[in-house]
């Protein structure tokens, strides 16, 4: 019987020195996931950091090329805010694409390259003066060339001039050659131009944009993309107008 | 990276095989296991190791007497030992008095072993 005892507390022992053996493993393990959980909670916070800084780079840069124009005020975010818009009423998933975003703020960052005495000339450009103009949109497409990460922004700033009939520049691509959030731009930047105050004259209503942007619809525009701009209500532009002026 | 050969001697497998596996392809090691002392003090003579990953509760030969005679050996004097431990100042102070460097508390945080090894290296 006695012999018995002690096998049986042997086995016992066994057992214990095992789940403890176990017990440590798991422990271990969590250790494992708590660090896990961690890192991932840090990396997400860091990705969200070095996406705000990025955010924050590209304001600089728009804000540093409408410095120089006291015109365009904040053009550049509200054309920003009136494209992403249009975007989410045309039913594309760019509206969410930050880059997008990037590439409307930054359209005319080309303008940095452009003299004075030609960006704020108040009579028309000659033939000449106009073709420096129209440089800014590959000046500033080679300026953002090699920014990897701005992506499909960089097409937005090339071909923010192109038209759907074909006679834009700088590249004259025509219809769907021509990238959709730059067709989408192109409206908004005419809306801005169109309802904002000059020097030279007063900015007209939101119903009188509509009916010169309906006129150069299949010229200038993309109907498809004229179409979802005819969705969003004049309420709803002026709020956006509001929010950025 | 000064840090080329690693030994990690645990009784355990599990947790060696952990080790090894955390520190892959950080910092282009070279890698040798050992389940006891005398196997790591074995392994040391031939292969000296620049760190040592060292459990205090092992057969044969504990961490504390591994560590003791492994500063005794001249190729593994310089070595960096760490030990690994149960918590508690007890188990820190016997680890410093037998040699050790640096020690981590059981179960250890990856991260903590990570930055040590890192930190290690850019010493180094």
């Amino acid at each position: 019987m006695g012999d018995d005892g002690d096998e049986v507390e042997a086995l016992r022992a066994q057992l214990r020195a095992r789940d403890a053996e176990a017990a440590a493993k798991e422990s271990q393990l969590q250790r494992y996931a708590a660090d896990l959980r961690e890192t991932f909670k840090r990396e997400r916070a860091r990705t969200q950091e070095l996406r705000d800084s990025y955010v924050a780079t590209v304001r600089a840069l728009a804000n540093a090329v409408e410095a120089r124009d006291a015109y365009t005020g904040q053009h550049a975010e509200r054309v920003a805010a009136y494209g992403l818009r249009i975007a989410q009423a045309h039913g594309t998933r760019i509206a969410d694409d930050r880059q997008v975003e990037f590439g409307f703020l930054l359209h005319d960052v080309g303008k940095v390259a452009i003299p004075d005495a030609i960006l704020f000339k108040p009579d028309r450009l000659d033939a000449g003066e106009r073709a420096l103009m129209e440089r800014h949109a590959t000046i500033g497409w080679e300026i953002l060339r090699g920014v990897e990460w701005l992506g499909e922004a960089k097409l937005v700033v090339r071909h923010h001039h192109e038209r759907w009939d074909g006679n834009g520049y700088p590249d004259r691509l025509a219809g769907e050659e021509i990238p959709l959030p730059a067709r989408i731009f192109a409206v908004a930047d005419t809306l801005d131009a169109l309802t904002t105050d000059r020097p030279y004259r007063l900015g007209c209503s939101f119903a009188t944009a509509r009916d010169v942007i309906a006129e150069v619809t299949g010229s200038q525009f993309d109907p498809a993309v004229v179409e979802s701009f005819g969705a969003i209500s004049d309420a709803e532009l002026a709020s956006i107008w509001r929010k950025h002026s | 990276m000064s840090v080329r050969t690693v030994l990690i001697v645990d009784d355990e497998p599990f947790i060696r095989k952990l080790i090894a596996t955390t520190l892959e392809d950080v910092a282009g090691f070279e890698v040798r296991q050992a389940a006891d002392g005398r196997e790591a003090l074995d392994i040391a003579a031939a292969w000296p190791p620049a760190l040592v990953f060292l459990d205090v509760n092992m057969p044969r030969l504990d961490g504390i007497g591994a560590c003791r005679a492994l500063r005794a050996l001249p190729c593994a004097e310089s070595a960096t030992i760490v030990m690994l431990t149960a918590a508690g100042p007890d188990a820190e102070r016997d680890a410093r008095e037998a040699g050790a460097d640096l020690f981590l508390t059981k179960p250890f945080s990856p991260l903590d072993l990570l930055r040590l090894v890192d930190e290690i290296g850019a010493a180094g």
